[in-house]
């Protein structure tokens, strides 16, 4: 079907900064992702027939971004994780972790909640490490779910994959950030609300996890942020 | 296991998807039902509601001017 040339330019533009977000989130180069979102856009105009509604663009440019990126990488010689359905079977513990089952404590609901309390201490930059550390098969749902708003169908579009994998995919990708964002709390102090653990192997103390919740301080500034 | 206990595993499973806005209706007005009547549940979307938010917080909507006036340049050789 593809659209006119003005419409195709307003909504390129329209989507260069999500573009280059994404791009970035990807490449973690600034340099690389410009390459990657002008390369994208080239790819998209010589492609443009293959476009099937005005409504669909935001999907299918950024399905052709991923790609793009992919096909980079393997131009580069690097291997890109690319994962199966069977190989996400394997990271079933990872969507069993969250925050909010560690710190959550029923008993103690009127007198504090410590995992929101967690939530308030978190910083931007505690979030762009834990996002660059995952996988790139995780941090690319993540990334265009929830910072890009794109709903299960057109992350599915743009991924190539089912909307079912979306879901699943989506749910692993979540419960190892939760467990890379709760790993960097424990090295900078942050919780000692770390369990006086469920496993039993994370060295915690007996007191009370909404307590140490509330004294939440980085070590190495030694003032609460 | 209770009655209780299978409601909360549902809306645990789905609670994401709720979250995420890509529930039905029918599930959607369930899972609400369930979120007035559990505590631990309503705390639990609430937190996961929180963090997406805050992951949203991250996005950058303005594109660095040298990317644009690139993307500008390269939709004006087509």
């Amino acid at each position: 079907m593809g659209i006119s040339r003005k419409a195709f330019e307003e909504q390129v533009l329209a989507l260069v900064g999500s573009l280059n977000g994404v791009a970035r989130r990807l490449t973690a180069n600034p340099a690389d992702a410009e390459d990657l979102v002008a390369e994208t856009v080239a790819r998209a105009w010589r492609a443009l027939d293959s476009l099937k509604s005005e409504a669909a663009f935001r999907a299918w440019i950024f399905s052709i971004l991923h790609n793009t990126f992919v096909s980079e990488l393997r131009r580069a010689g690097a291997r890109p994780r690319l994962v199966s359905v069977e190989c996400d079977e394997a990271e079933e513990e990872e969507v069993q972790f969250s925050i909010f089952e560690q710190m959550h404590q029923p008993f103690l609901l009127w007198f504090s909640n410590p995992e929101q309390a967690f939530l308030d201490k978190l910083l931007r930059e505690d979030l762009d490490r834990a996002l660059a550390s995952l996988p790139e098969h995780h941090r690319v749902v993540v990334v265009l779910s929830d910072l890009e708003e794109l709903s299960y169908g057109e992350i599915a579009e743009a991924l190539g994959i089912p909307v079912g994998t979306v879901r699943s995919r989506l749910a692993r990708a979540r419960g190892a950030l939760q467990k890379i964002l709760w790993r960097q709390a424990r090295e900078y102090g942050l919780n000692a609300a770390a369990p006086a653990s469920r496993q039993g192997d994370e060295g915690g103390t007996d007191a009370p996890r909404e307590a140490a919740a509330g004294a939440i301080v980085r070590k190495e500034k030694g003032s609460v942020r | 296991m209770t009655k209780r206990e299978i409601e909360c595993e549902q809306a645990l499973r789905q609670i994401f998807e709720y979250i995420d806005h890509e529930l039905d209706d029918t599930e959607r007005a369930a899972m609400e039902h369930h979120l007035h009547t559990c505590h631990s549940c309503y705390s639990r979307a609430q937190f996961e509601r929180r963090l997406k938010a805050k992951l949203g917080e991250l996005k950058s909507d303005d594109a660095d001017p040298t990317v644009r006036g690139r993307i500008k340049g390269l939709l004006d050789s087509f």
